[in-house]
């Protein structure tokens, strides 16, 4: 049904038509990609703009591009782009396992992972994996280019550090050697958006990278667990005392999805099975 | 007022939107297509299921404008020529029983087969999650697509 | 009965290639032309509040708004068993979402943006959000005018309190019941609201052309019941039921939610202020979920006296229900339950208290189940409890007080024939009762829930069905009925039925969509009872057309009438081997005789059905004298569940339901009722969990929060087993399945996570979450 708010729409031809039209609108314009996000918040009024501005026509922002040390994902590439990459998901388990949980079919083919950060909702799928990856923004304005960390890059809930004028063209991922798994806690096996998630991340040298999402009011690393682990082999002990760490680490909300008791308790639950079985496959790739 | 073109069904169509129209609303109300249809306005449900370039979107997500010089597959392009082997089978097992899902139900299936001939259940189900069904519990519907691709072809 | 053709068989629905190829036309996919006007709501952001002004002005002075409406435009009552709501609220609101003002428009965005204009001011009233709350002696009355209120003689509203209707049954002495006990248990189980989610949102069009006729199109289960409300509330405009017309385009869902009248009445009311242009009601999902009708809340108070060897002594029920804003439909879920609180067990000492109380929260009205899953969860977990503490087996205590046929039902009348005891041994079996399951994960662990089903049809005492048959010049069949297939595939059963009198393959029959001009009346599509109810119209109907067919071949061609007989649409004679004539050739143009006239014409059949029977007369305190219900379809289920102990997730693996339904006469349907009830019933315990603020705002009214299952949320495997023991009065011994299916599924879960696990959770959802926490604080204790 009908979004009762009018805008212009503009769809650029290529990143400078694209900058231009963002410096002088500004606050003005909202850049559309997917969709999925956006429509949504123009037909509930959470958003009213004067104009849309639609990307998907720029087919330098449609590339993924693996290189022998970095991925780079164009602003308009689909979390379902990411899962029919065989590459990604050699190279970036964390993140292509995040995109196979992201809603479903339909949503996945229009969403991207850059609309996904744009948004910066709390529970973002996304966030964990690019945590765990220091992935790095790319962004132009007409003026200027600039790298951002994905450290740096959630400043609040629904808050980025994006400026208005600003359009990103993609995230750049380092590539190493590493298994990993990105757990997720929903109300079902269906869709649904995390009341929980973990992305773990482990290489051969007893290096641990952990970063949650929906537990704290921006996705983050949990530094404390990782120099508690760093170094050392995973038994079940290990990870009992290392599961008393996350309190300190997380600050979960009660809402209508879930409450901060059975958010900690499954962040728990997650790191301890998520942790094993990256390490049981890191094994399993060395054998 | 913005003059798009698509292609939809297979057929040329010109239509005149405004750029706040949603394709959803501009398929059933300008375009007489009415098999997709409204479940949830917000994308959660499935039932606005159309093939747009042959992948499965919400219509319901999608602004007209956006699908300029485009193509869309809907039920009624599925269905013109005849059933295809999925529709027949889930028509002799009785599939669905309000109807209300079947389209979109039926948008993801012909998606998920085009990729994928002979799917595992899990794939089926994975491919069928995002339409969502109050009626039939789903299972007749998950043994219809296993059926009708088991025996070999899929039309 | 073995060598029927028709009847037994899982056809192919008769409605299927339409909904496969996307031709079918739901209301909202009609085209009304360019006059097509729309409405936008304003509702109350009031729980309970007095209005003290609504300032339409500026939303009357925008361009492109054609009128807006208010209270004051309709202010008449209606209600379907109770009248006590109004079109729109008149100087009082009684929950958040209700109905304020109607502002109409050409186009839906105009009608939008202009009803944000509309100006209410309130004046706040205490609100009562929890039946309990409303029960009290000095809670503020929501409905200060109960005892003024126009109701069936069998209902009971207590004047001058919340409560909306009280059904009281007792029989026998409880006092000695529980006296002889030598255990009793007493304990409370809670079980919150719930919505319906049909795919299709309710959608009306109404039309009052320039002379007087009022036309709705709308999403329905009850047409003619609509039909009469609206002419009833209408009245003081001059409308009378001549001038109503109702048409019921297929419906994507109703589950209940679509059964008597909800916002059809706002497109009805609407249309008489915009006359000669058609007006669209539309809700969205957000509107679907706190606007139409929601299923009733429940606290269940029960207690049960058993003898050590496992026989009943005893039960003290008492149910405080939460019916909202309106009592008008929910009342009638309250009495259903009252009567029928004993579930399929025989007490011969009864206590019943089902008490209807008002809150500041959204009517509730019917909904698949109709009570019955309300306080099955309570008694099925009770029961279990019950055979743990004894240490009898589950099961075995359900087949020693298994109620019989002819045992005395809570109301003082004799239950009906029913293969209960077959439809336990059966479910047992299936589910290897008795044999622990176990899984390769230590993660998790399995548990195995048993429960029974019983429901009666809720209906008044006179809910009558009819049916119109009429041939073609090609021998086929259009049937007139007005019962809604809302995908249980009613519209072929009735279809199977008129086949096999009529040896006319279904094929060749088409049962058509309600219209209340051309179909004759049925009461509504509710209550599991049409394939019983209007089966035997149509049954009726059928045999009609055929003593015609008879009549006139046996006059005009001399061949004796008792010979006669159909078979594959032609007319045969038993004494005359090589007689046939078809169908075809005389059921519109008749038979010529010697002398080359016609004789017979037009083949036209009619049935009506009436329980002639039954009655709602009884005594108000003790709900003997009566007979209200006119049968119960009875069966049992179970599934064995993987409980994950850490996370609390749980997945049916197996889930085995029987049902007797006398006779299915279309088994692919019936299986298909019990796949598609059990997962609703699965998602009401596991998944749906419907949240209010302090203010009575529904928090989660869309698919992100409130959870309906996915393809990816079924069980491994569900086994539908159909039991046949026939329906005396049923169309080839048939009753209704359509509900029952979900009844089993909350307690089955609960009984399944208390074996697994040895936790007990006496209040619904229970969701992983719950499961989680109550096995971490019993693994802390």
């Amino acid at each position: 049904m009908a979004i009762i708010n009018d805008f212009n729409y503009h769809k650029p031809k290529d990143i400078d038509d694209t900058l231009i039209l963002l410096s002088d609108l500004k606050e003005k314009a909202k850049i559309l990609a997917g969709g999925t996000d956006l429509i949504v918040h123009l037909k509930e009024e959470i958003v009213k703009t004067e104009n849309v501005i639609d990307i998907k026509g720029i087919t330098k922002l449609n590339k993924i591009e693996v290189s022998e040390d970095n991925v780079f994902l164009g602003a308009g590439v689909t979390f379902t782009e990411i899962i029919e990459s065989a590459e990604l998901k050699e190279k970036l388990p964390v993140l292509w396992q995040a995109s196979e949980k992201v809603a479903s079919v339909g949503v996945r083919n229009r969403a991207t992972v850059v609309g996904n950060i744009c948004s910066a909702v709390p529970s973002l799928d996304s966030a964990p994996a690019l945590l765990v990856y220091d992935a790095e923004i790319l962004v132009q304005s007409k003026t200027s280019k600039r790298t951002i960390s994905i450290h740096d890059w959630f400043t609040g809930p629904k808050k980025t550090i994006l400026k208005p004028d600003e359009l990103v063209l993609g995230i750049n991922i380092p590539i190493f050697q590493h298994t990993g798994v990105y757990e997720k806690l929903g109300r079902y096996k269906g869709e649904d958006l995390a009341q929980a998630g973990i992305g773990i991340c482990v290489d051969s040298n007893k290096n641990y990278r952990f970063a949650y999402c929906a537990v704290g009011p921006i996705p983050k690393r949990m530094k404390k667990l990782e120099e508690f682990l760093k170094g050392k082999d995973i038994s079940d002990e290990l990870l009992g005392e290392a599961a008393k760490l996350i309190p300190s680490e997380i600050s979960p909300i009660t809402d209508i999805r879930s409450s901060a008791e059975y958010r900690t308790h499954m962040m728990k639950v997650m790191f301890k099975r998520g942790l094993q079985k990256s390490v049981a496959l890191l094994k399993g790739d060395r054998s | 007022m913005k003059k798009i073109t698509l292609r939809l069904n297979g057929e040329l169509r010109n239509v005149y939107v405004e750029p706040e129209e949603i394709l959803l609303d501009v398929l059933r109300d300008k375009l007489g297509t009415k098999s997709p249809k409204c479940g949830c306005d917000r994308g959660d449900c499935g039932a606005c299921a159309v093939l747009l370039n042959g992948r499965s979107v919400r219509s319901c997500l999608v602004l007209a404008i956006e699908t300029d010089g485009q193509e869309i597959v809907t039920v009624e392009g599925i269905s013109k020529d005849g059933l295809s082997k999925v529709q027949n089978t889930m028509l002799d097992k009785n599939a669905f029983q309000c109807g209300f899902c079947a389209p979109g139900m039926i948008i993801s299936t012909t998606e998920l087969l085009d990729k994928n001939p002979h799917p595992n259940l899990e794939e089926i189900k994975e491919a069928l999650s995002g339409n969502l069904c109050r009626c039939t519990g789903y299972l007749p519907i998950l043994e219809s697509v296993q059926e009708a691709t088991e025996e070999g072809h899929h039309e | 009965m073995n060598n029927l053709k028709h009847v037994g068989k899982p056809s192919v629905r008769i409605d299927g290639k339409e909904k496969i190829s996307g031709a079918t036309r739901y209301t909202d996919d009609l085209e009304f032309g360019p006059n097509l006007h729309f409405a936008a709501i304003v509702e109350s952001t009031e729980a309970h509040a007095k209005i003290i002004s609504i300032d339409t002005t500026e939303a009357e002075n925008f361009p492109g708004v054609v009128g807006v409406f208010t209270g004051k435009d309709f202010p008449f009552k209606f209600g379907l068993y109770m009248k006590d709501r109004f079109i729109f609220a008149m100087d009082t609101v009684h929950y958040v979402g209700q109905q304020i003002a109607a502002v109409v428009a050409r186009d839906i965005k105009t009608a939008k943006q202009a009803a944000k204009l509309v100006k209410v001011e309130y004046e706040q009233l205490p609100a009562i959000f929890d039946q309990m709350e409303a029960l009290k002696d000095d809670a503020l009355l929501i409905h200060p005018e109960l005892g003024e209120y126009e109701h069936v003689p069998w209902f009971f509203p207590q004047a001058k309190t919340n409560i909306a209707h009280w059904r009281k049954v007792r029989r026998g002495d409880t006092i000695k019941g529980f006296e002889d006990a030598d255990y009793i248990l007493e304990d409370t189980y809670t079980v919150p609201r719930y919505a319906h989610c049909p795919l299709e949102t309710h959608v009306a069009v109404g039309l009052c052309d320039l002379s007087g006729r009022l036309t709705i199109w709308a999403s329905s289960q009850s047409p003619h019941t609509q039909r009469n409300l609206f002419a009833e509330s209408l009245a003081p405009l001059g409308f009378t039921h001549k001038d109503v017309r109702v048409i019921a385009p297929p419906i994507g869902g109703g589950f209940g939610g679509k059964a008597g009248v909800s916002m059809e009445i706002l497109a009805a009311a609407i249309a008489t202020k915009v006359r000669g242009n058609p007006i669209k009601v539309i809700w969205s999902r957000e509107q679907e979920f706190y606007n139409t009708s929601q299923r009733l809340g429940v606290i269940a108070m029960l207690k049960i006296g058993v003898k050590n060897d496992g026989t009943f002594t005893a039960i003290n029920h008492r149910l405080y229900w939460d019916t909202g804003a309106s009592a008008e439909y929910g009342a009638n879920v309250v009495n259903a339950v009252g009567l029928s609180a004993i579930g399929p067990y025989r007490f011969h000492n009864v206590s019943i208290d089902s008490v209807c109380l008002y809150t500041n929260l959204p009517p509730c009205g019917a909904y698949r189940g109709f009570g019955y899953s309300e306080f099955m969860f309570g008694l099925e977990s009770h029961i279990n409890r019950i055979a743990d503490h004894l240490n009898i087996d589950a099961v075995e205590i359900r087949k020693i007080n298994a109620i019989k046929e002819n045992d005395i039902l809570a109301y003082g009348v004799e239950m009906n024939p029913n293969g209960l005891i077959e439809c336990i041994d059966k479910v047992a079996k299936e589910i290897e009762w008795g044999k622990e399951a176990k899984s390769d994960d230590p993660n998790i662990k399995v548990g195995k829930g048993f429960s029974l089903i019983w429901k009666a049809p809720a209906m008044p005492p006179n809910a009558s069905s009819a049916a119109f048959l009429k041939f073609s010049e090609d021998g086929s069949i259009n049937i007139l009925v007005s019962g809604m297939d809302m995908g249980q595939g009613y519209l072929t059963v009735m279809a199977q039925i008129a086949a096999e009198i009529l040896s006319v393959p279904i094929t060749k029959i088409r049962t058509e969509n309600p219209d209340t001009d051309r179909n004759p009346y049925e009461w509504q599509t509710v209550a599991s009872h049409v394939t019983w109810s209007c089966g035997n119209a149509v049954q009726k109907a059928a045999i009609d057309a055929r003593e015609q067919i008879f009549d006139v071949v046996s006059r005009t061609l001399y061949l004796p009438k008792e010979m006669l007989f159909l078979e594959d649409e032609k007319v045969k004679c038993k004494t005359k081997p090589s007689f046939e004539l078809p169908l075809k050739d005389f059921v519109i143009n008749g038979i010529m005789a010697e002398d080359s006239t016609f004789k017979g014409g037009p083949i036209m059949g009619h049935g009506i059905f009436m329980p002639e029977f039954a009655s709602a007369n009884s005594d108000p305190e003790t709900s003997q004298g009566g007979h209200p219900n006119v049968h119960y379809t009875v069966g049992a289920a179970a599934i064995t569940l993987e409980v994950d102990k850490d996370s609390g997730e749980m997945h049916v693996k197996k889930a085995v339901e029987a049902i007797d339904v006398g006779k299915a006469i279309n088994p692919s349907l019936v299986k298909g009722q019990i796949t598609g009830g059990l997962l609703q019933g699965l998602a009401t315990v596991l998944y749906e969990d419907m949240r209010f603020d302090d203010k009575g705002k529904m928090l989660n009214p869309n698919f992100t929060d409130y959870k309906i299952p996915t393809a990816k949320d079924v069980p491994d495997e569900i086994v539908p087993i159909i039991v046949e023991v026939p329906q005396p009065d049923g169309p080839f011994g048939a009753r209704g399945v359509g509900e029952h299916t979900m009844i089993p599924a909350a307690p089955m879960i609960a009984n399944a996570v208390n074996d697994a696990l040895g936790v007990r959770i006496k209040s619904m959802p229970i969701t992983k979450e719950k499961v989680a926490l109550a096995n971490l604080n019993k693994e802390e204790k």
